[in-house]
C-alpha cells in the first residue's frame, strides 16, 4: 500500500516536470517569435520611407523633364513638344484625367463547402490579368491598379497572399480604373460567356461603375533600363 | 519506477504543449514568409530608388549642357523624348534576350484525328506577364510589340495583339538577361512546361541580340487628357 502511494507521488512529480519543460520551451520560441515581429516591425517602417522617398524622386524628374521642354527653344522645339505630351501620355508618365469605368474585384463571399478547394474563391493574378486585357480590347487609353498605373513593362504576378505589380505588393480589393468609353468597356467585361461572367461563377464579388471622370495617377517608378543597348549608344554619341 | 516517470514526463510535455498552444492560437504570431515578402518588397524599392537617382543625375546632366545653348538644348531634349519613346514602345530597341517560337505539335499517336492542342489567347497573355514579371524590357509577338495598352485577344479566328490579328506559329522575343529569362521560363510547374505537357511546342533561344520594332499604331487620346499642374 506504500509503496503504491510512492508509485503515485512519483508519477504526479514527473507530470508536473513534464509539463514545466514543455511550457519553458515554448516560452523560448515565443521570445523568438517576438524577436520576428520586431525585425517585421523595423522592416515594415523601412519600407514606408522608401516609398516615401520615392514620392518625392518622381515629381522632381517630371519637374525636371519640364525644365528641359522650357530650355528647348530651337526650330525643331515645337515639334519635340507636340511628340513629348504624347509620349508621356503614352507612356504612363503624367496624371490622366477623363471618363471611364471603375472595376472592384474582391475575394468570394459565398460559403464554401470544405470539400471545395478555397483557391478558386479568391482573386488571382491572372483574373486581374484577363479583365485589364478585355479592358484593352475595348479601347482603354490608360488604367491603373490601386494606384499603380499600368506601363508597357508592368507585370501582374503572384506574391503569396498579395498580387505584385509594377514590384509592388497590393492587396484586395483590387479596384482597376481604366479612361475610356465607358459603355464599350462596361459592355466588353458583361458580355455573354466575359469575363463578369466567368468571375462570378467562383462568386469573386464583381462590379463595374461608369464615370463621367475619373483620374488615373502617374507611373511612379523608374524609366532605366539594364539590357536595352539603345540606351548606351547614344549617350556614347553624345560624348 | 523509470518507465513510469518517463511515461509520465512525456505525457506532462504532451500537456503542457497543448495548453500553449491553445493559449497562443490567434496571438499575433508572425509568419515567417510575411518578413520574407517584407524583405523583397524593400529589396525592390532599393532598387528602383537607386535607379531614379540615376534618373535624377543623367537629367541634370542633360539641364546643365541645355544651358549652354539653343542647339545643346536641343539635343537634350531629345534624348530624353528618346528614352521616354523606347519605354513606351514608341521606338525600336535591341539588346540581349530571348526569342520564343510557340506552335502545335502535330500528335504522332492517333492517326489523323488526333487533337491537334490550340494555343489559346489567354496563354499567350499569360506568357507575355510572365516575361514581365521576369524582368523582361521590351515584348513583342510577331513583331507588335506590347504596349501599356496592347491586348492579346481573340477575335474571330485570330488573336489580335494592337488590333492586328496574329497567326501561329508565334514569335515572341524579349529584351532582358537572357539565362534569367529562359531558366525563369522553363521552371518546373510553369507555364511553358505544362504548355509542352499538353502538346504545344515551345522552343525558347537565348539571344545576344534581339531586334523588337516600335509600336506603329496610331497615337490618338480620345476621352484621356493630362491633369494639369496646379502651380
Amino acid at each position: 500500500m506504500k509503496r503504491k502511494n510512492f508509485y503515485w507521488s512519483v508519477a504526479l512529480v514527473s507530470l508536473v516536470i513534464g509539463v514545466i519543460l514543455a511550457l519553458q520551451f515554448r516560452m523560448t520560441r515565443d521570445i523568438q517569435h517576438n524577436e520576428a515581429i520586431r525585425r517585421t516591425q523595423e522592416l515594415a517602417s523601412q519600407v514606408d520611407q522608401l516609398k516615401k522617398e520615392h514620392d518625392v524622386l518622381q515629381p522632381q524628374l517630371t519637374r525636371m523633364r519640364e525644365q528641359l521642354e522650357g530650355l528647348s527653344t530651337g526650330p525643331l522645339a515645337s515639334q519635340m513638344k507636340a511628340e513629348m505630351e504624347l509620349a508621356t501620355i503614352f507612356s504612363g508618365l503624367t496624371e490622366l484625367t477623363g471618363r471611364g469605368v471603375e472595376v472592384t474585384l474582391k475575394d468570394s463571399n459565398v460559403s464554401q463547402k470544405l470539400t471545395d478547394n478555397p483557391n478558386l474563391y479568391i482573386v488571382h493574378d491572372e483574373d486581374i490579368l484577363k479583365v485589364v486585357n478585355e479592358l484593352k480590347a475595348a479601347g482603354a487609353e490608360a488604367i491603373a491598379i490601386n494606384g499603380q498605373r499600368l506601363v508597357a513593362g508592368t507585370e501582374i504576378s503572384c506574391s503569396g497572399p498579395a498580387v505584385r505589380i509594377n514590384k509592388k505588393a497590393l492587396v484586395p480589393p483590387f479596384v482597376i480604373t481604366a479612361i475610356g468609353s465607358p459603355e464599350t468597356m462596361e459592355g466588353a467585361l458583361k458580355m455573354r460567356g466575359g469575363v463578369a461572367e466567368y468571375l462570378q461563377f467562383f462568386g469573386i464579388q464583381f462590379s463595374v461603375k461608369k464615370l463621367e471622370q475619373l483620374t488615373i495617377p502617374a507611373y511612379s517608378g523608374s524609366l532605366k533600363t539594364d539590357y536595352i543597348i539603345e540606351a548606351d549608344a547614344d549617350t556614347a554619341l553624345a560624348q | 519506477m523509470f518507465s513510469i516517470s518517463f511515461v509520465t514526463i512525456v505525457l506532462g510535455m504532451m500537456l503542457g504543449v497543448q495548453f500553449r498552444t491553445t493559449s497562443s492560437a490567434g496571438d499575433n504570431v508572425v509568419p515567417r514568409d510575411r518578413e520574407q515578402e517584407l524583405a523583397l518588397e524593400k529589396k525592390n524599392l532599393v532598387g528602383d530608388l537607386y535607379k531614379l537617382q540615376v534618373e535624377i543625375s543623367e537629367l541634370s546632366t542633360k539641364l546643365e549642357q541645355a544651358g549652354i545653348g539653343q542647339r545643346e538644348a536641343d539635343e537634350a531634349l531629345e534624348k530624353e523624348l528618346d528614352k521616354i519613346k523606347r519605354f513606351a514602345g514608341l521606338a525600336p530597341v535591341s539588346g540581349p534576350g530571348v526569342e520564343l517560337v510557340v506552335k502545335s505539335r502535330m500528335e504522332k499517336a492517333g492517326l489523323g484525328a488526333a487533337d491537334v492542342p490550340i494555343i489559346a489567347d489567354e496563354q499567350l497573355l499569360k506568357m507575355v506577364n510572365e516575361l514581365y514579371s521576369a524582368g523582361s524590357e521590351a515584348v513583342a509577338i510577331n513583331g507588335q510589340r506590347i504596349t501599356a495598352i496592347s491586348e492579346i485577344r481573340l477575335a474571330g479566328n485570330h488573336i489580335n495583339v494592337n488590333g492586328t490579328p496574329l497567326s501561329a506559329p508565334y514569335h515572341i522575343s524579349a529584351i532582358g538577361d537572357a539565362s534569367a529569362l529562359k531558366s525563369r521560363l522553363e521552371l518546373k510547374g510553369s507555364l511553358v512546361d505544362i504548355l509542352r505537357e499538353s502538346g504545344i511546342s515551345i522552343e525558347i533561344e537565348e539571344k545576344k541580340e534581339v531586334a523588337i520594332p516600335a509600336y506603329i499604331g496610331e497615337l490618338y487620346f480620345e476621352h484621356a487628357k493630362p491633369v494639369k499642374e496646379k502651380t
